[in-house]
């Protein structure tokens, strides 16, 4: 579990204070996204994959072993149906040599009549012979002059005279065509004596005869020696007599070979022909199920590429937007921090600026007193030369006094965290009650006041005074920064529970750059001794106070708006002034 | 802005010159009390001085005063436990708070427990003469109910 936590870790884009560029956060972000949407496609396309995966093997496998079956059962019709030929060529000629025809088969007149029958029934006979057990041949019935010719030391005599049934591979012989000679022997009623009856026979019969065996399920059949010559034509290996490479493991049982040929995989099974040194062997080029085969291919195909992009696709929408969730997330709670590092900022400014203002006060009122003082005297004495210049003097005096009185007491209001007493207040009202402190100063300079009230706007829970001094400070900013002709416009309206109010002015509009530190303390763009840089930051604090918000937004030429939030709900408010 | 005001003695004034008011100041602050002093003294009111909160206590003792103006933050005694030791001593006389902190919740908390008014400082001289003479007005009039 650790180690899954360290590496989700690792995954994430972790806290990394310090790198304050955009470029660098974005960077993190793309990093996660790209990690997310690997680890997503991952944990899906993977098992896509080896699932259609393990269904391609298993249906090729089933394929396979479908189309073996069926290659082996054709295998043993054929091996059924040459073994019934040889059967028959071998009853023929054994019936030809029947025990009590021995004597007749020496006549060759009658040999030659046999001959002619055997001829029409299978074309493919090319000479008889009756050989006795000494090998010599007796009657010879056929094309070449062979009568009397030994064959005593042939291999085939011994092996037809042990087995009684002997059927040789194809060979050329004189006549340099292909053929093949089956054998019998047979012992002699009365005497101890063996007779052997030889046909020889073309190896066209036994092609003539496979081709009619024409299977569907096979690409070719042919029968081949133990020692790997063909015995009839194929079409991968060539006609008769030639060495078929692949062949010559064969042996007698059947046996699926699977080869590398050069139109890719080749089937083939073998039988051996029993009473022959022949092996029936079928092969099979491509699998029969192939039109199944392909389809499959193609579905399946169809069907992961169709899953792979639902994966992507998926997988790519969530990422997108689970790191842009992850994004917002973060970016809310930095502000949040920036916000309250701002607060933070005015609150201990706030603690400097009482601190300041109530050390300066102390002696601001002895300079005033004494100043009143030297002003009393200079009443109760005679003229003197320069009694209008002392006046002057302490006037100047009494001013620079009033000024720092003014200065200081605001810091102390500033920083002073008087009770809010919330009480019901139409805030319309109270808005319509400010200006007319400032209807003069409005009309001098040829201002006009526009006032879009909503006008069933509920009563809210504030402090009378506070929301007075937050609406006089802001409307007056705003005639001061108009200076002459022009429009504050003051909107009210509901905005799910909070009350907003918007005084928008006509004015020049403020800079951004002026616009960030407008509601720092001492910032003030008036010349000195107009403003003490305070309206707004007191403003700032008693909206925060009343659990409020304000907002400024401007473009330079365009005027600038405040924007002022208050909640109806009072409770809430409470509890953020106790949190701070 | 106010303009300067150069020391006339209006008929007002002269009756509280008559009616010789004393007032005791009270504040910490040598220099501030000795000169609002003086200038309560070229007005014809007697004003006598003390720096902390103690001296006060006893000079009421001694020499009764109309009207007390009491600093609020004092060193040793604070001025609400002064204006407290005043009342519980003479309830007749009336106490004006001094408040520097710019804030009225304590010229109020003062006011609460029986003070009759405050003034913030710096104070406009104007403004303390008349309440002074509003205080004594009051003074002589609880004299005169028991």
């Amino acid at each position: 579990m650790n180690i899954f936590n360290r590496w989700l870790a690792k995954f994430l884009p972790a806290d990394e204070y310090g790198i304050d560029d955009a470029s660098g956060i974005n960077k993190r972000y793309k990093r996660f996204r790209i990690s997310l949407l690997t680890t997503l496609l991952t944990i899906s396309i993977v098992p896509a994959f080896i699932t259609a995966a393990i269904g391609y093997f298993q249906y090729r496998d089933l394929l396979q072993t479908t189309e073996k079956e069926q290659l082996l059962w054709n295998l043993e019709g054929a091996q059924k149906t040459m073994q019934a030929l040889i059967n028959e060529l071998h009853s023929s000629i054994d019936f030809i040599i029947r025990e009590d025809r021995c004597e007749e088969m020496l006549n060759p007149e009658t040999l030659d009549a046999m001959l002619v029958r055997l001829k029409a029934k299978y074309s493919g006979f090319v000479d008889l012979g009756v050989i006795d057990s000494q090998g010599i041949q007796l009657t010879y019935s056929g094309p070449y002059k062979l009568k009397g010719y030994n064959y005593r030391v042939q291999e085939w005599f011994g092996e037809v005279l042990a087995r009684h049934f002997y059927v040789s591979n194809v060979f050329l012989g004189y006549r340099n065509i292909p053929h093949f000679v089956i054998a019998v022997s047979k012992k002699l009623p009365d005497s101890d004596d063996i007779w052997v009856l030889r046909a020889t026979i073309n190896a066209d019969t036994l092609q003539k005869f496979i081709s009619t065996i024409n299977t569907k399920a096979s690409d070719d059949i042919f029968i081949v020696s133990r020692s790997g010559k063909l015995q009839t034509s194929s079409r991968y290996f060539g006609n008769a007599m030639e060495y078929c490479p692949v062949c010559e493991p064969s042996s007698h049982i059947h046996e699926i070979v699977k080869l590398q040929g050069g139109m890719g995989d080749v089937l083939q099974v073998s039988a051996a022909l029993e009473n022959t040194p022949w092996m029936l062997v079928l092969m099979k080029e491509k699998y029969i199920h192939q039109a199944a085969w392909s389809s499959f291919r193609k579905r399946l195909l169809l069907i992961f590429l169709g899953c792979s992009v639902t994966c992507l696709v998926i997988s790519y929408s969530l990422s997108t937007m689970l790191t842009s969730l992850i994004h917002e997330t973060d970016e809310k709670r930095q502000s949040l921090l920036t916000d309250a590092e701002h607060s933070n900022k005015l609150a201990s400014i706030g603690r400097l600026a009482a601190g300041v203002a109530h050390e300066i006060n102390n002696p601001l009122a002895i300079i005033d007193q004494k100043n009143g003082l030297m002003q009393d005297l200079l009443g109760l004495t005679e003229d003197f030369k320069y009694k209008d210049k002392f006046y002057t003097s302490i006037a100047g005096i009494q001013n620079s006094v009033s000024r720092c009185k003014v200065i200081t007491h605001r810091l102390l209001g500033f920083a002073r965290r008087m009770d809010v007493i919330l009480e019901k207040i139409k805030l319309n009202e109270l808005i319509q009650e400010v200006l007319n402190f400032l209807e003069k100063e409005a009309m001098y300079s040829r201002i006009r006041i526009e006032l879009h009230f909503q006008e069933d706007l509920p009563e809210i829970y504030c402090d009378r005074g506070q929301l007075q001094q937050i609406f006089l400070n802001i409307t007056n900013n705003a005639i001061d920064a108009i200076g002459k002709d022009g429009l504050v416009s003051i909107t009210t309206k509901l905005q799910e529970t909070d009350v907003v109010v918007q005084i928008k002015d006509s004015g020049p509009g403020i800079p951004p750059n002026i616009l960030k530190h407008i509601f720092d303390p001492f910032f003030t763009t008036k010349a000195p001794g107009k403003g003490t840089g305070l309206g707004l930051s007191i403003t700032y604090g008693l909206v925060k106070k009343l659990g409020g918000e304000i907002t400024v937004s401007s473009e330079v030429g365009k005027g600038a708006t405040f924007e002022i939030r208050l909640p109806v709900n009072p409770d809430k408010s409470a509890e953020r002034d106790k949190d701070e | 802005m106010k303009s300067v005001c150069r020391l006339t003695l209006t008929n007002q004034q002269r009756e509280i010159k008559m009616s010789e008011i004393k007032v005791l100041i009270v504040d910490d602050e040598v220099e501030f009390a000795a000169t609002l002093a003086e200038r309560l003294e070229l007005r014809d009111i007697a004003a006598e001085t003390v720096n902390n909160g103690k001296d006060a206590l006893s000079t009421i003792l001694i020499r009764p005063p109309d009207v007390v103006i009491l600093d609020l933050k004092m060193p040793d005694l604070s001025g609400l436990e002064v204006l407290q030791g005043i009342k519980t001593h003479d309830p007749s006389i009336e106490v004006i708070m001094l408040t520097g902190h710019g804030s009225t919740s304590s010229g109020i908390e003062g006011m609460e427990r029986g003070a009759f008014d405050y003034i913030m400082k710096p104070i406009d001289l104007d403004l303390l003469l008349e309440k002074i003479n509003q205080a004594y007005e009051q003074r002589k009039n609880r004299r005169k109910q028991p």
